[in-house]
């Protein structure tokens, strides 16, 4: 489903976020990328979406490299790939339910489509009476609810997750990852980034270790270490 | 692309009231600058209007009295007939005029009813064979004397000094509209940019899910289009007054010669028509530009 290869990210300033990184992740795995502040998790990720180019190396999503994909295409491969944050990026003016429909209203969705599968996303991540509320008024584990439904409501073959857990007390992190752990069981191919030690070692998955942009580890049914 | 249009007019309709003293100022200045042009554009036709009315080869009129007797008439035609300096001379009898008369104010039937078609002055085209401003004005003083004249009009001096003045007027029109164009573009841009700049958030999350550059760019450049479009009626709204007040002044005045000047109305709804679209296409393009640089970096 994802494979790097030899994929290397420099940022101005001579910052190598990413050296000669090579992984080959397959459908349905879930993944936690794992190392500490600055080795690298986030420009993994951003690099899969093309949010960051790299400057050597291929990169291929669901077969297909994307860095011969046109400016074009980059929409279609978004779609195909959710993404979801530490800090949520919910949208303050709107509501929970407004929230997941932009989603898809931004990607052109009839609106009869829109008006079934919010509430069926709002049900599956535990939200169902929340809609029309506005996000100030919900908790931590709650928002991140909300992002984690506006990023699956249009089932993506791939969910990234850039510490999704960072912002929330250890009680609330369980619930998020029992929620990413459901989604994974649809199928969906989840990439993880987290420092968070007890979160990787209970849930024993496969673990991509960075250190200086270098992968340092890469292991199945591994623990943080 | 699947385009909603709710979507589309809710996004655009937001953007507009988001910042109300922006969109008022970039609404002023495009309604300015297109004034400028419209009242450029009017002394065109107008000038236009003028050199129609006056065809070429006529270099001066002599108006006749209307109440000239026959022998003074015969007078005037003899004279001219015979001066050496006269390659020709036409009589514009009373029906003539007045038809043209009507020609020309058939858009304004209560001028034509003020005029009784017995009190209309006839005239004479005279084309000198000598066409040296100079020649033609010693002529025209020599026939201004004659009974029965009751006016000599030198259409070139006049129409020349008019041309003059009025290109001129309009050329110092079109510099300052290009200016003030120049003007409203860049405020019109930043204009965008704000709107965008304050809906960063939800670019930042339309474009992680794979809405299309087209998808975020046309609300912004529909509210550029629309405050263009609104900024451009006010416009129009100002050369209809300023052309209604020409008009009036023509009247009081009694400057019939350039009574070209009170446009008719098919000249009118075209200015009207190139200022709204001048008005929209400024807003679509300047608020396109400031969507693709946005995007884009
Ligand atoms: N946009 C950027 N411009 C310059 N340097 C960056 C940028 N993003 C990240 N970096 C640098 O690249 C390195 C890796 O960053 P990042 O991928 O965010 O690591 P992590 O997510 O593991 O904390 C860091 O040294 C960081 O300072
Ligand atoms: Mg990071």
């Amino acid at each position: 489903m994802i494979k790097l290869e030899d994929v290397t990210k420099e940022y101005p300033g001579e910052t190598i976020a990413l050296r000669n990184a090579d992984a080959d992740i397959g459908k349905g795995e879930f993944v936690f990328l794992i190392g500490p502040s600055g080795s690298g998790k986030s420009t993994f990720l951003r690099l899969l979406n093309k949010q960051e180019l790299p400057d050597t190396g291929r990169i291929f999503v669901a077969g297909k490299d994307i860095g011969k994909m046109s400016r074009r295409d980059v929409p279609k491969l978004r779609r195909n790939i959710g993404a979801v944050f530490q800090d949520f990026k919910l949208l303050s003016n709107k509501t929970v339910g407004e929230n997941v429909s932009f989603a898809l209203e931004v990607i052109g969705r009839p609106r009869h489509v829109i008006s079934t599968q919010v509430p069926a996303i709002l049900e599956l991540v535990g939200l169902g009476e929340m809609s029309h509320k506005y996000p100030h008024q919900l908790s931590g584990g709650e928002q991140q609810r909300v992002s984690i439904a506006r990023a699956f409501v249009n089932r993506p073959l791939i969910l990234l997750a850039d510490e999704p857990t960072g912002n929330l007390d250890p009680q609330t992190a369980i619930g998020i990852m029992r929620l990413l752990d459901r989604i994974n069981k649809t199928g969906t191919t989840v990439l993880m980034a987290t420092h968070d030690r007890g979160i990787v070692d209970t849930m024993r998955r496969r673990v991509i270790e960075l250190a200086d942009g270098h992968i340092v580890r890469d292991q199945s049914r591994g623990v943080y270490e | 692309m699947a385009f909603r249009l709710d979507y589309v007019a809710k996004e655009t309709g937001r953007n507009l009231v988001r910042n109300p003293s922006l969109t008022i100022a970039t609404v002023l200045t495009v309604a300015v600058s297109l004034t400028l042009l419209g009242a450029a554009m009017l002394i065109r036709v107008g000038v236009a209007g003028l050199n129609d009315r006056f065809r070429d080869d006529v270099e001066f009129i002599v108006w006749v009295d209307p109440d000239v007797t026959p022998e003074h008439l015969a007078l005037i035609v003899d004279t001219l007939d015979s001066s050496a300096n006269i390659s020709d001379s036409r009589y514009v009898a009373r029906e003539e005029v007045y038809a043209e008369f009507q020609q020309y104010y058939r858009e304004s039937p209560t001028v034509l009813e003020l005029v009784n078609p017995d009190e209309v002055p006839t005239y004479f085209e005279v084309v000198p064979i000598e066409p040296d401003l100079a020649v033609v004005q010693a002529l025209g003083k020599e026939y201004e004397k004659l009974p029965g004249v009751f006016k000599v009009q030198y259409a070139a001096e006049y129409i020349k000094k008019l041309n003059d003045f009025t290109r001129l007027a309009s050329r110092v029109m079109m510099i300052a509209a290009l200016f003030s164009a120049g003007a409203s573009t860049m405020l019109m841009y930043n204009t965008i940019r704000t709107a965008m700049y304050a809906r960063r958030r939800e670019i930042e999350v339309m474009r992680l899910v794979g809405a299309t550059n087209w998808f975020i760019r046309l609300p912004f450049m529909i509210e550029g289009m629309i405050q263009g479009a609104i900024g451009a009626g006010f416009s129009v709204i100002a050369v209809l007054l300023l052309n209604r007040g020409i008009g009036k002044q023509l009247n009081k005045n009694e400057l019939k010669l350039l009574a070209s000047f009170d446009l008719n109305q098919s000249d009118l709804l075209s200015i009207s028509g190139w200022l709204l679209l001048a008005g929209a296409m400024i807003g679509f393009l300047s608020a396109g530009i400031a969507v693709t640089r946005y995007l884009d970096a």
